[in-house]
């Protein structure tokens, strides 16, 4: 176990400003991630984790299989890896701790749900529509910091005691546990503080040997107490996502301003914070991990919560630009000036921050499941597009998905055998089928509630939810306030233009049979005869083209969707189901279950991305036409369908634009939409990237929900980005990009 | 109340203020040469055709009922002297190799698209943008169009080279917010050569509803060799800055996108070796017509 630390790599003479730490981190930082996707890249968030090979842990199973199951052997492999874990100390940052591992990820994949707990039968249903049960998947739900930033780990530890004193022996499992770890935390929070002590020691340039001191005094009170200052906040935020993501991946922000509102308010009044300083600081929490956090937005009151914090957040963003989640929620009373600057953020740096919610479509959404104004507005972006109550709810957000344009698959080479089949007799088909999916998907969830303690028990967030320690069980077995689980139908697109297409060319110009369409499409069009059809079909009403047949099917589609899905409330009291549209990156996977469909999608091609349209879905492209059509299937239960947009620079390239851009943001989520992913892209810079990812190792783009390095994603995906790019720029073509085109860095990199 | 619509733009972003649909009217009274939206000019329908979009079905041939198409192997050739604009082979083709610019639309047809974008209109301070071709051309439609308009609350933008006799331009005028309108050329002579029409008509409309007080964007289309001489440019500026109610002066500058759609309709097209003026040379016209005393934009 040998710590990976940058010690004395500059001379004693040199001195450093905040500016020339932040760029010196930087340029490490897209070196590293240059390194991970020269290693193979992944087509997910970045997590700030980075490759080194210091460090390779071992799983130690408990099962033949190789895997690990239930407490025991998850405390005891994460005991081990926290008592091997190596430093991560960079004498430029604030803060230390960079993460090397997840390790759920380390079980076989092919044995990750404890096999004593079969869902055969269901499994059959799964793969028949084409399912992500989330059975086993973890976290997905929003820990509430601020039990943290109140107790320590040591108060939490003190707090698990002394709950266990009065619990039966039922729950001395979950608290013998949940104890274990975290004095093994605590035990390396204590060993990690010892070690910057020593490298302080070691390390010659007294400016950064200064940093090195104070960073040890934090280390070592954060170690157990609760924090107290600013940089011991955000020092404890760092550590908490190491350790959660380490366990399982789980690290979800929260309401950033507001969380760390109190800390800045009370240093700058006692004079030990400065504005630069603060804004050092939240850069070096964004560089550490691309966690999602909240800014701006309504309190309980409805009063707008932008604080300067909320500014020098953006201001650090800014300074840092690489891959960020913040989310800006949007609502009437939002400060203008802090939402037009985010605006100018946007445009300017082209990196995919932040992106924008509506918190008056997620409000009263989640309103319709019976929650108050109150309980809606403490639901926080936290996720790729999702939102929790931190510290109050479980929720499976984004890890339940439906193929939509499986199900339909199914139900049209189920109809189309019949030479008299109508369009209404493939709606009825669709319909029972899509039924049929819904309750397999609720069934799977309710498996995944009763047995993951068993599989998985969720061993760090647990200790940041409200009043789960007092109850002394699992999230999944009632720790939990509130059950509110996520079901996403994916590929919707797919499924409207193939409705609306059948209705056009089969039912009403009679151009084709059903069974002939069938025949079709098993051949995948080929053929002369083939070609023009699967034209003729793409020329049909198209989702997102207007106010058009396709958009009937969409809210007869969106509103089965939903209906299938609250009917599961009604199955499972206790418990809501939400329905949602989203696809994540499953675009292409999604697109490979399933064979050529009458849109004239070939077989194999990825579905559509999220809720957004297919490609071509309007001559004009006009983002309002497809952001209304979007808005028109949201189930407005409080999860979202999100907009993802992508746009040119130069439409905001001065102060007009900028103010037309405002308007369009006020505008999409005004009109019903829940949040909205946008990237600015340059169309030459990302066909360049595109034929050389490593000629921009820092561009990043907005993949789904997620920011990520481009050059970190697989070329299915780099292709999947440009070729929503074109959808909307149909005049895209490939430009040659000068040799001496520069990075899209707002600081030069030394 | 009908009339022919070249197309229908949403979320059209430099036809005005704010955000904006614009309504492009089909058929205009001038003849420049440079224009970037051929198909157009023409009061009628017209037939585009895109080759490379063309995978030899035949559809057309057998949908035509003049033989205007024919398939000569894998070729397929249109005779333009026997087409009627019917629209029938674009009805059928399966590509959209085949299509009509120009489609009849009644008011309320347009307006059920307009109306879409409300949202976008009240949140940018934009609204609907009349164009064309010529908006004066169709001048009864407009007046229908403007007015529905103005019945929902939408600011109307006109975008017209003021080509027409005044009592119409004024009737359409006074009802809208904003009256984009080109000068191309300050000389006579040579607006007459490049364009077909007179500049007293252009030069008197614009005094005329300076004097009713309507607001004004002037614009120049800078075309190479023809419009984007310093002298030209000077002089529009100075004309444009004793119009009382003018906004700014917009210089356009050349859009090379035209060619294509000149070969889809298969007419000649004098520009198709013109690229857009330097940022240098944009950046000089633009001195030059502030010298006028004028705000300048230039897009």
């Amino acid at each position: 176990m040998s710590a990976i630390t940058f010690i004395n790599q500059y001379d004693a003479q040199e001195s450093f400003d905040y500016d020339r730490r932040l760029r010196l981190l930087r340029a490490r930082k897209v070196a590293q991630t240059e390194e991970k996707a020269r290693a193979g890249g992944a087509n997910e968030d970045d997590y700030g984790l980075i490759v080194q090979d210091a460090f390779i842990y071992q799983l130690a199973p408990n099962h033949p299989n190789g895997s690990i199951y239930g407490y025991q052997a998850w405390v005891e492999n994460y005991c081990s890896v926290l008592a091997q874990h190596p430093l991560y100390c960079d004498p430029l940052d604030a803060f230390v701790g960079k993460g090397f591992l997840f390790l759920e990820r380390l079980r076989p994949k092919a044995h990750k749900w404890n096999p004593d707990y079969p869902f055969d039968d269901l499994q059959v249903l799964f793969d028949r529509y084409n399912i992500i049960h989330g059975i086993d998947n973890c976290h997905h739900f929003t820990p509430d910091l601020q039990i943290g930033f109140d107790l320590g780990w040591g108060g939490i530890l003190d707090k698990l005691k002394r709950c266990r004193s009065s619990k039966g022996s039922a729950h001395h499992e979950f608290y013998d546990s949940e104890i274990t770890v975290v004095e093994a935390v605590i035990g390396f929070l204590h060993r990690m503080a010892s070690e910057i002590d020593r490298l302080a020691e070691e390390e010659q340039n007294p400016h950064l040997k200064a940093n090195l001191k104070e960073m040890a005094a934090v280390n070592r009170h954060v170690a157990s107490e609760p924090p107290r200052t600013f940089r011991e906040a955000i020092q404890w935020m760092c550590w908490f996502s190491i350790l959660s993501r380490t366990y399982n991946r789980g690290s979800a922000g929260g309401q950033l301003d507001e969380l760390l509102r109190p800390y800045y308010e009370q240093d700058k009044a006692h004079g030990v914070l400065t504005d630069e300083e603060a804004v050092f600081y939240l850069a070096c929490l964004f560089l550490q991990d691309s966690r999602y956090f909240q800014l701006g937005g309504p309190d309980a009151d409805g009063r707008d919560m932008t604080s300067a914090l909320s500014y020098l957040a953006l201001e650090a963003a800014d300074k840092i630009n690489i891959a960020c989640n913040l989310t800006i929620r949007v609502h009437d009373q939002l400060d203008p000036a802090f939402f037009r600057k985010s605006v100018v953020c946007l445009f300017r740096n082209r990196q995919g921050w932040p992106r924008y919610s509506s918190d008056t479509a997620l409000v009263e959404g989640f309103m319709n499941c019976g929650y108050t104004r109150d309980q809606a507005r403490k639901r926080v972006a936290a996720g790729c597009h999702w939102m929790c109550m931190p510290g109050l709810e479980y929720t499976m957000n984004d890890t339940v998905k439906i193929n939509l344009a499986r199900v339909f698959e199914v139900a049209f080479h189920e109809t189309a055998v019949r030479e008299d089949a109508r369009i209404e007799d493939l709606w009825q088909c669709f319909n029972r089928h899509l039924e049929q999916a819904v309750n397999a998907t609720g069934a799977g969830i309710m498996h995944h509630l009763k047995y993951q303690t068993r599989s998985q028990p969720e061993l760090i967030l647990n200790l940041f939810q409200q009043n789960l320690i007092e109850k002394g069980v699992n999230i999944t077995d009632g720790g939990a306030n509130f059950y509110n689980m996520c079901i996403d139908g994916s590929g919707l697109a797919v499924v409207i233009d193939s409705f609306a297409a059948c209705e056009q060319h089969v039912d009403q110009k009679k151009d084709i049979t059903y069974p002939a369409l069938k025949a079709l499409l098993d051949a995948d069009f080929a053929g002369a005869e083939g070609q023009v059809m699967q034209h003729l079909l793409m020329r049909s009403p198209r989702f997102g083209g207007g106010d058009n047949p396709a958009l009937t099917w969409a809210v007869r589609i969106k509103d089965a969707f939903t209906g299938a899905v609250r009917a599961l409330c009604r199955r499972y009291p206790g418990i809501q189901f939400i329905p949602g549209f989203f696809s994540w990156s499953n675009t292409i996977a999604f697109g490979k279950a399933v064979g050529a469909t009458p849109d004239g999608r070939k077989s194999g091609d990825p579905i559509n991305h999220g809720a957004n349209p297919n490609s071509g879905f309007r001559r004009d492209g006009a983002v309002s036409a497809m952001c209304n059509a979007i808005a028109a299937i949201q189930p407005n239960f409080g999860n979202t369908a999100p907009v993802q947009l992508e746009l040119d620079p130069g439409i905001a390239d001065d102060e007009e634009g900028i103010d037309k851009m405002c308007a369009m943001i006020r505008a999409i989520l005004k009109s019903g939409n829940t949040l909205l992913n946008v990237n600015i892209i340059d169309g030459a810079k990302i066909l360049a990237a595109h034929r050389d990812p490593f000629r921009f190792p820092d561009l990043v783009v907005r993949v789904t929900g997620f920011t990520a390095f481009f050059a970190m994603l697989s070329p299915e995906f780099r292709q999947l980005v440009v070729d929503r790019v074109k959808a909307v720029n149909p005049t895209l073509e490939q430009p040659a990009l000068p040799d001496e085109c520069t990075l899209s860095c707002p600081m030069p990199i030394e | 109340m009908h009339g022919l619509v070249t197309e229908i733009q949403r979320f059209s972003l430099h036809d005005g203020p704010g955000i904006r649909t614009t309504v492009f009217l089909k058929g205009c009274n001038m003849q420049c040469g440079w224009c970037h939206n051929p198909e157009t000019i023409s009061a009628r329908p017209s037939l585009c055709y895109y080759p490379d979009r063309c995978i030899g079905c035949g559809r057309c041939v057998l949908a035509c009922p003049h033989q205007a198409h024919q398939m000569k192997g894998t070729l397929h050739v249109i005779d333009r002297s026997l087409c009627r604009a019917c629209g029938r082979c674009a009805a059928v083709c399966p590509t959209e190799a085949l299509l009509m610019a120009g489609t009849v639309m009644t008011v309320d047809e347009v307006m059920r698209e307009v109306r879409q974008d409300r949202v976008y209109y009240d949140e940018s301070g934009g609204g609907v943008t009349l164009s064309g071709g010529e908006v004066l051309c169709q001048p009864a439609f407009a007046r229908a169009l403007i007015e529905a308009c103005c019945a929902e609350g939408f600011a109307v933008a006109l975008e017209t080279n003021l080509n027409a006799p005044p009592a119409v331009v004024a009737d359409l005028a006074q009802k809208a917010d904003l009256v984009m309108f080109d000068i191309k050329l300050i000389d006579h002579g040579a607006h007459h050569k490049e364009t077909g029409a007179e500049l007293t008509t252009v030069l008197e409309n614009a005094r005329m509803l300076a004097d009713m007080g309507i607001s004004l964007i002037v614009r120049t289309p800078l075309i190479p060799g023809v419009t984007d001489q310093a002298e030209n440019v000077a002089g529009i500026a100075a004309f444009a800055a004793k119009l009382a109610s003018v906004r700014y002066y917009e210089l356009l500058n050349f859009n090379p996108l035209g060619a294509s759609k000149y070969a889809s309709l298969d007419l000649p097209y004098a520009f198709k070796d013109s690229r857009p003026l330097s940022p240098e040379k944009l950046s000089h016209l633009k001195a030059v017509a502030e010298a006028a005393g004028i705000t300048v934009k230039v897009n």
